[in-house]
């Protein structure tokens, strides 16, 4: 069997943080004001604008508090390619304000059922996406516990 | 020191005109504009040939839209420009139309928006940073995380959200410039097809084609063109901002809380001074959270002020009498333009079956993708 593939390697990597290392970490960066964001890019900070060396890699632990859910019913995107299943509705999005700092949206899995208060502890997951052989994984949000 | 509108020449609407929001159709653009602009110029009773100006608000046209059309009105050889910004395309072309006219460098400028539903890829999507969904969650996603937010801190119902489209078409109804002209029923409203989170369709806005026409002049072409004064409503205030970073809360409702906050600065007035107002409620939400952003009351109480009717047409502020965004419709580049033209038509007492009595200051609000903002506050002298 071939090794797992990340279907968006630059946002995240399947080793967690040293804080949390048994769930993915997220690929954010901070600034030498102090700012911490998501995803990492070089461009230039959202506060101060200090470009280049100045924002730097930061792995984010995959750890957050939920603040918000819609459960989607109506969707029309088609998946980035052929190999990765497309999002079959319903599916549920919801707001995640990570233990770092920023806030991220993504899916979220293993909420079926589940009360989703604001406040829930939050965690990132890897879960299968593809359509054929080949391991591909992308990441989403399950409640902690 | 930089100058508000207010400090330069007065500024007036004098004219309003549309091609009805629908569906998207067979019709050419150009047969959705020039009714709109010949309807205007009706209006004022000014021609074509007074005109010194064109501001073109449209999103989803393609690039160079204006001629093409505006020549069938006869090629006078005068500027024009086309404005994009997202949902408030037809807002940016009123205010860069007031500055023009106020800082004396036209005394008739015409402001049109047109489109139609077409696929044009937003630029954010081309930036080269990608996120984790952002193929998963377009805007009734957005406004369905905001809703669930808002739901959960203010301890309000789904159904409360509803009342909003509830009110919205019952006043599109009276509106035939409306893309939704149909009485609803909450029942109907909540009973329609689940878009996303509590969001059902009849909640959020139909995008559709359109045109909406407003011609803005300086005291100088009143005069001179012999326009009724009784016809001119004065713009006093233009505001206008974009997202900043370090902002509490959706961003939407903080630039919303900013913008409006300096346009009533400058028009020197308080929000419950307003008479009636046109908000930028794409989703049912977003009035909640913009009537509370403004101040007319705490967060969280907006739904009571709805439920007592305190936003109908006749109530404490008229909101959105046109129909909004929700019944209106949302052709983007139409939309801010004709919010300005029903707060004309409301301000001269001409609305017709919608009119709110005795209206002397309205607002007019509009959110674009970016998110942008702006704000102008319209009187009768």
């Amino acid at each position: 069997m071939s090794p797992s593939e990340l279907l968006k390697p630059t946002l995240y990597a399947a080793e967690g943080t040293a804080a949390v290392p048994d769930h993915p970490a997220l690929h954010g960066g901070k600034c030498t004001c102090g700012h911490v964001f998501f995803p990492m890019q070089t461009y230039g900070c959202e506060v101060c604008g200090r470009n280049g060396d100045a924002l730097q890699p930061l792995r984010l632990s995959g750890r957050g508090k939920l603040i918000a859910t819609a459960t989607v019913h109506i969707h029309a995107g088609k998946p980035p390619k052929p190999e990765v299943k497309p999002h079959e509705v319903p599916f549920t999005i919801g707001s995640i304000a990570l233990e770092d700092g920023p806030t991220v949206r993504t899916l979220l899995v293993g909420v079926a059922g589940k009360a989703l208060k604001p406040g829930t502890a939050m965690v990132a997951t890897l879960v299968p996406v593809g359509t054929g052989a080949a391991s591909i994984l992308d990441l989403r949000f399950t409640p902690a516990s | 020191m930089a100058k508000t509108l207010k400090d330069l020449r007065p500024v007036y609407v004098v004219g309003a005109g549309w091609h009805r929001y629908q569906p998207l159709s067979e019709t050419p653009y150009v047969m959705l504009g020039l009714p709109a602009i010949r309807g205007a110029l009706a209006d004022a009773g000014i021609a074509w040939t007074d005109v010194e100006s064109t501001y073109f608000g449209t999103g989803l046209l393609g690039m160079a839209a204006g001629r093409a059309m505006l020549k069938h009105l006869g090629a006078t050889g005068r500027p024009l420009v086309h404005i994009e910004n997202a949902s408030a395309s037809g807002s940016a072309a009123f205010r860069h139309a007031c500055i023009e006219i106020a800082a004396g460098i036209a005394d008739v400028s015409l402001v049109i928006g047109v489109d139609k539903p077409g696929v044009v890829q937003r630029a954010f999507t081309k930036t080269g940073i990608s996120n984790l969904a952002d193929d998963a969650i377009v805007p009734f996603t957005h406004f369905a995380l905001l809703t669930n937010e808002y739901a959960n801190k203010h301890g309000v119902a789904p159904e409360d959200v509803a009342l909003v489209a509830v009110k919205n078409h019952r006043n599109g109804a009276l509106n035939p410039h409306a893309h939704r002209q149909q009485v609803r029923t909450l029942e109907e409203i909540l009973g329609g097809r689940p878009v996303s989170g509590t969001l059902t369709a009849l909640q959020c806005c139909p995008v559709g084609e359109g045109a909406a026409a407003v011609i803005v002049v300086s005291e100088d072409a009143i005069k001179r063109l012999g326009i009724d004064p009784a016809h001119a409503v004065r713009v006093t205030a233009s505001a206008a901002s974009s997202e900043r970073a370090g902002a509490v809360g959706a961003a939407d409702a903080s630039i919303t809380k900013d913008t409006i906050a300096e346009a009533l600065a400058q028009a020197q007035i308080g929000p419950r001074q307003i008479d009636v107002m046109e908000l930028h409620d794409a989703f049912t939400i977003e009035e909640l959270q913009y009537v509370e952003a403004m101040g007319i009351c705490k967060p969280g109480e907006a739904i009571h002020l709805l439920k007592e009717g305190a936003f109908d047409i006749g109530g404490q502020c008229a909101v959105s009498p046109s129909g909004g965004l929700i019944a209106m419709g949302h052709p983007i580049g139409p939309t801010g333009v004709g919010q300005i033209g029903e707060l004309a038509l409301q301000l001269r007492g001409d609305a017709g079956p919608r009119q709110h009595k005795g209206a002397k200051v309205g607002l007019a609000h509009m959110v674009g993708l970016g998110a942008v903002c702006y704000v102008h506050v319209l009187q009768r002298p």
